[in-house]
């Protein structure tokens, strides 16, 4: 899944502001762009102010409706407080995340499930499976009038790959996924089992992926590689059409996760010649 | 090499540039790019309507296509700096980032500005990383001492100012930047060389530090020490 930066609405760069600053904007609750902000910056910079986790815990609890108007999501203040608790490191974050992965917004038990997935919460197994348990014909069928499934699949099946409970029951909940008739859940299913027991054919299907004809289809894989740091891959990697910042992430991936074969000469050489 | 007809030195590729002009599939571009872009290569002088066309495909938003365009700009050399400095259009980051790409890859020294401009100030970060990488790669040595002491200084403070830029990908580029800007300084050329050559050294001591998002730029940046310092 390629999603994970969601960075202020308005320009990427945005005015700098101190950590205070991003405090302050996150405590008061008048204007939630303000808080919005706060939240991704907090998150995106890595804050290890005290205030930072409690305030951003209780940011998760807040609530409000979408305005499509304004560009502004369903829970835009909870969504990215979840988000930016995932990387954080705090474990005391974890009951919360669990809380809002129970939540009516799907949107909001997705940004949940990918935070506890980076948290590496192994809290967060049990229910997760619970959610994925009834399997593509359930979890996994689209919702009547809108693109999204009954569950957010890809975000739910990612985290127990992160996570890394490679127990039988696990396996066995993720697996049917890999059948889905979505090529980006299967993309989820392959990453996460691969992650999880090591089993090449589960690369091969990601391999399988990075030829697809769709583009969104082949960046999905090629995140997927680079998440599970799978080496194998490094030619298949530089051989896909897409672009070169894709390609460069999924080799960071095989750098930092990966190990063995091919080794890293290799490897920042062929991210050397994607600059 | 080919030989070419006397009376139109460029009819060969003609036809290769019609089908770049009227390709109406992604992978119909591809293939068409990538067939004049090869032919381009081994021509000489390269046709301006071929490079013409390669400097359009970066525009379409076509990766594969463009990739090809790249290499095949990047193949006729100086001839296709001048149309890709005229033809910048700053409104499609994409395009940019091939043609920043492009002049990067021919070492140019006519491209020092806009890879200066491009590494301090543009949006993209594909931008940033192309240019750092090209600003290590400038063709100086053809000049004149003065300017060519000039150009490489004028790169390395660029490429100093990005080691701090927030995306790992262009500090990255920037290590990359370094390391063969120093390789290109020789300790024997003189005084001025070896003082470049050491701030290089130090910015990527720097950039070898654990950095709090990634540890691939500081793994890049102890490959790069290890090269210069191959004592060390």
């Amino acid at each position: 899944m390629a999603g994970e930066e969601h960075g202020p609405p308005l320009t990427e760069a945005g005015e700098p502001i101190s950590e205070a600053e991003a405090l302050r904007r996150l405590r008061q609750t008048d204007d939630q762009s303000l808080q919005y902000y706060a939240a991704w910056w907090l998150g995106r910079m890595r804050s290890r102010h005290p205030d930072t986790v409690p305030l951003l815990r209780s940011a998760l609890r807040q609530r409000q409706p979408r305005d499509p108007g304004a560009g502004v999501e369903h829970n835009a203040v909870a969504r990215n407080a979840a988000r930016a608790l995932g990387k954080l490191e705090d474990g005391g974050a974890v009951p919360d995340l669990l809380a809002a992965l129970e939540d009516d917004d799907d949107g909001l038990r997705e940004a949940a499930a990918r935070a506890l997935g980076e948290l590496g919460a192994l809290e967060a197994v049990e229910p997760i499976c619970a959610r994925l348990a009834s399997g593509p014909a359930g979890a996994g069928a689209p919702q009547t009038n809108s693109p999204k499934l009954q569950e957010p699949c890809e975000a739910l099946i990612e985290a127990l790959g992160a996570i890394g409970v490679a127990d039988p029951a696990v396996v066995g909940v993720i697996e049917p996924f890999s059948g889905h008739d979505r090529p980006l859940i299967r993309s989820a299913a392959a990453r996460a089992l691969l992650q999880l027991t090591a089993e090449v054919r589960w690369g091969e299907v990601l391999l399988e992926l990075l030829e697809h004809p769709q583009l969104q289809v082949r960046r999905a894989a090629l995140m997927d590689l680079g998440a599970v740091g799978w080496r194998p891959a490094l030619e298949p990697i530089r051989a896909t059409l897409a672009e070169n910042s894709l390609k460069l992430i999924a080799l960071r991936g095989l750098v930092e996760q990966g190990s063995g074969e091919p080794g890293l000469e290799a490897l920042l050489g062929a991210m050397d010649d994607l600059l | 090499m080919s030989s070419l007809p006397m009376t139109d030195p460029f009819a060969s590729v003609s036809p290769l540039i019609q089908a770049v002009e009227q390709a109406d599939t992604a992978t119909a571009l591809l293939v068409a790019t990538a067939r004049l872009a090869s032919q381009l290569a081994g021509d000489d002088p390269p046709a301006p309507a071929a490079i013409a066309a390669l400097v359009q495909v970066l525009g379409f938003n076509n990766p594969g296509a463009a990739v090809a365009a790249v290499d095949g700009l990047i193949a006729c050399g100086e001839a296709a700096v001048a149309p890709l400095l005229d033809n910048l259009d700053a409104h499609n980051y994409g395009a940019r980032a091939w043609a920043v790409r492009a002049l990067a890859g021919i070492g140019d020294v006519r491209g020092l500005e806009l890879l200066e401009q491009a590494l301090a100030g543009d949006i993209g970060p594909s931008v940033r990383r192309a240019a750092a990488r090209g600003l290590g790669q400038l063709r100086s040595d053809a000049l004149p001492a003065q300017e060519r002491r000039e150009v490489l200084e004028r790169a390395l403070t660029a490429l100093e100012a990005a080691a701090a830029d927030g995306e790992w990908v262009v500090r990255y580029a920037v290590v990359v930047g370094l390391e063969s800007l120093a390789l290109a300084l020789t300790p024997e050329s003189g005084g001025s060389d070896g003082e470049l050559r050491q701030r290089a050294l130090q910015t990527l001591t720097l950039l070898s530090q654990p950095d709090q998002d990634t540890t691939v730029v500081p793994l890049r940046a102890n490959q790069a020490l290890g090269r210069l310092n191959p004592a060390a």
